[in-house]
């Protein structure tokens, strides 16, 4: 049933006491195909979050009779608290992407609610509407990750990596035997549990869409901002500039310092947070200043059109942006501090290889989810704009201008502030743990080792993966959005509403 | 134009037309094009001269809109031919198309055909950019333009800035900053208001005739038709009356 046909079913209704809930679920669910898109885009962020978050909750729930892990991070108990963390940032892309899917056919959804305020609804119902539309993707998408969850448990939770013995009391009671399990997958988690994460997800979605719904205003005339979006606060660079020249200055301190300094940590991982801060606020400004830089200088079409974009649009990209270089801050921050435990350690324990290989695994997921949100950001951008492409395409714009644009808006700002982020992590980690090690060394034909200090050096080439790779896939993931630009150049789209 | 539209509008600024006696610049045969099932030109065939103003009328959905997309190349026709200067247009790719509606022919759309995020000068200048001119030369060029329309106080505002009379001189100046040979206007003062309307039109057509240009307007408003030489009435996908 088309949104039309829906408001006439549901007009008695609405006119009455106000709809119930079941007809705003059936007024939510009465979209068009870009409708149907953005539900099912929440529906799977929501089931990524769900997935993920059940994997730290086994992590959460590892009781002494389970295990043990071939991961050792997961064996030690004290360990847990750090991987579940990590599950818990991987989240953050996938929630960034969430709220990036709510504005996926944004101004179709926009009609459909103004028609709903022109079919009587109130304000409130139809804003009500919008946040149900967003829960229901959420729940959908939450169950169905539940469900993949524990259906692709069971055939990890059958694949083993080798048997062991363990010698349980004073070396005169039993031995227990079995088999080493990669992952935590015969942790059973409590029923209260699952309910609660599916609630949480469900019930924070839509609180989620109604707070962003606040800042519109819904007539039967269509959807106007009730505040115009403020232009980027330079101040972020400020904070920038502060946390990361504090950082340079307690690196150089830290060089001086014999062993980790308490203090020096502390203030070390306040600057981390005001550097990172300044960073995700600021890359609206950072595209801003950019594409004002660029925009009076250049003369090639592709890079005037995107430099002009990223000064009138700097938030365009900056949400899916920020989740970005959250990952490449924290990538950075990881790979420096292998360096000082390449160091520390003689031959590199197997333990801080294994935990380095995890945090790895980690980091190139968190990059993938959050480089997925530039997809929804372009694609987005390029269905807003179809108008105006089909004009300049029906003027004689060759299309692969229009297509290095798009590749442009998002790729000129990102490569600064890639780089600007693997620096201030890259700082972090050396103010945190020191730009120098020392170590024992037993000299060829000494009887005693003695104490050396070594500098820890940049792990250039690591760094080089990590930004090339993360521009690398930006590249291709915003590549991928440019399919919707044969079809929004169309010349069909030259009557499409503006 | 007929006797009785000339009894219905007021006369634009007449201008004395050597298109009768001119070579024929564009031309169509028999063509078709659909929409899926739906027949829009069910077999169009006209001449246009060289400097000569077209006005093609019509109801909404007769498909005058569809005749100047395969006219311009911005659609291939189904079947029949459309030739430009010699060129069968409607046999050549996309690509060639599009070079040729970037150097030899203008495009004029009712409204959103600026890039909102450029200044005026710098959509203005965008053809010119595309076609390789350095940036100060173009957008130089682009002033000079802008200035002919009345608009050059404008040139570095942006189109949201604009009124919608404005954005519609500063577009006709994009259409016509490569001198194109062919400037077709699909409803160019739909959008405005009647005294906009009739700026944009008067401007556009002494711009037009002082450089040679051709022009064909699409148009349902007969004060519109009335700026042409001559008119052509499309109805149902065919063209029903041709009169000058």
């Amino acid at each position: 049933m088309n949104a039309a046909a829906t408001i006439a079913a549901e007009s008695d209704v609405v006119e009455s006491d106000g709809p119930g809930i079941m007809a705003l679920l059936r007024l939510a669910a009465s979209g068009g195909r870009s409708d149907r898109l953005r539900i099912a885009l929440t529906a799977v962020g929501a089931a990524a979050a769900t997935v993920i978050l059940l994997a730290g909750a086994a992590v959460a729930f590892i009781s002494d009779g389970d295990g043990p892990y071939a991961l050792d991070v997961l064996d030690q108990p004290g360990l847990r608290p750090g991987v579940m963390i990590s599950m818990l940032m991987l989240c953050v892309p996938v929630l960034v992407f969430v709220g990036l899917c709510t504005r996926v056919g944004a101004p179709a959804r926009d009609r459909r609610l103004a028609m709903f305020r022109m079919a009587g609804a109130t304000p409130s119902e139809t804003t009500r509407i919008a946040a149900y539309e967003t829960g229901i993707a959420a729940l959908i998408g939450s169950v169905l990750g539940t469900i993949v969850f524990h259906v692709g448990r069971l055939p990890l939770d059958s694949t083993r990596f080798g048997e062991y013995t363990e010698q349980l009391g004073n070396g005169n009671t039993q031995a227990k035997d079995g088999q080493v399990r990669l992952l935590p997958t015969d942790v059973s988690i409590p029923i209260w549990a699952v309910v609660g994460l599916v609630a949480l997800i469900t019930i924070g979605s839509t609180v989620a869409s109604s707070l962003a719904l606040r800042k519109i205003r819904i007539s039967p005339f269509g959807v106007t901002r009730t505040a115009p979006p403020k232009p980027p606060r330079r101040s972020a660079a400020l904070m920038f500039v502060v946390g990361t020249g504090g950082l340079v200055a307690l690196g150089i301190v830290a060089r001086s310092s014999e062993e980790i300094n308490l203090v020096l940590a502390l203030v070390a991982f306040v600057l981390f947070v005001v550097c990172v801060a300044g960073l995700l606020t600021g890359s609206a400004a950072i595209s801003a200043s950019v594409g004002g830089f660029l925009a009076p200088r250049v003369g090639r079409p592709d890079l005037l059109i995107a430099s002009r974009r990223m000064i009138a649009a700097p938030y365009t990209s900056s949400k899916a942006t920020a989740s970005v270089l959250l990952a490449v801050i924290f990538g950075a921050a990881i790979q420096a501090t292998r360096s000082n435990f390449v160091l520390l350690d003689d031959g590199f324990d197997s333990f801080y290889a294994d935990t380095f290989q995890l945090l790895d695994g980690v980091l190139i997921v968190a990059v993938v989810l959050a480089t997925a949100n530039l997809l929804v950001t372009n694609a987005e951008a390029i269905v807003e704009r179809r108008r105006t492409l089909a004009a300049l395409t029906a003027s004689g714009t060759p299309k692969p201008v229009l297509a290095r644009a798009v590749l442009m808006e998002t790729l000129v700002p990102l490569v600064p502030s890639v780089l600007l982020a693997a620096t201030a992590g890259v700082l972090a980690a050396r103010s945190f743990f020191g730009t120098s090690v020392e170590t024992s060394v037993l000299a060829e034909g000494a009887r005693e080792s003695e104490m050396v200090t070594f500098a820890v050096p940049i792990p250039w080439e690591r760094l080089a993966v990590l930004t090339g790779g993360t521009i690398a896939i930006s590249m291709a993931i915003t590549a991928l959005s440019l399919v919707l630009l044969g079809r929004s150049t169309r010349p069909s789209e030259l009557r499409a509403a503006a | 134009m007929s006797e009785d539209m000339n009894n219905l509008i007021p006369s634009p600024e007449v201008h004395e037309t050597d298109g009768r006696s001119a070579p024929t610049v564009l031309t169509a045969r028999s063509v078709v094009y659909s929409y899926g099932n739906t027949p829009a030109l069910r077999g169009v065939s006209m001449d246009l001269r060289r400097g000569e103003i077209l006005a093609v009328t019509g109801p909404s959905g007769s498909g005058k809109s569809t005749l100047m997309l395969c006219l311009a190349g911005i659609l291939a026709a189904d079947a029949g031919d459309v030739t430009y200067d010699g060129r069968r247009i409607s046999e050549e790719d996309e690509a060639q198309r599009s070079k040729l509606r970037r150097t030899d022919f203008g495009v004029l759309f009712q409204f959103g055909q600026l890039v909102p995020e450029l200044t005026a000068a710098e959509n203005v200048a965008l053809p010119l950019l595309l076609g390789g001119t350095k940036r100060a030369a173009a957008i130089t060029a682009a002033t000079t333009w802008l200035d002919r329309f009345g608009v050059a106080d404008l040139a570095g505002s942006r189109p949201p800035e604009m009124s919608g009379g404005q954005g519609q001189r500063v577009a006709t100046a994009r259409a016509m900053v490569t001198e194109p040979s062919v400037l077709f206007a699909d409803e160019p003062t739909g959008a405005l208001d009647a005294l906009s309307g009739e700026q944009v039109m008067t401007q556009m057509v002494r711009v037009a005739r002082d450089a040679g240009t051709s022009v064909v307007i699409i148009t349902h408003d007969a004060k519109v038709a009335a700026y042409g030489d001559r008119e052509i009435v499309v109805r149902d996908g065919m063209i029903e009356a041709s009169r000058s």
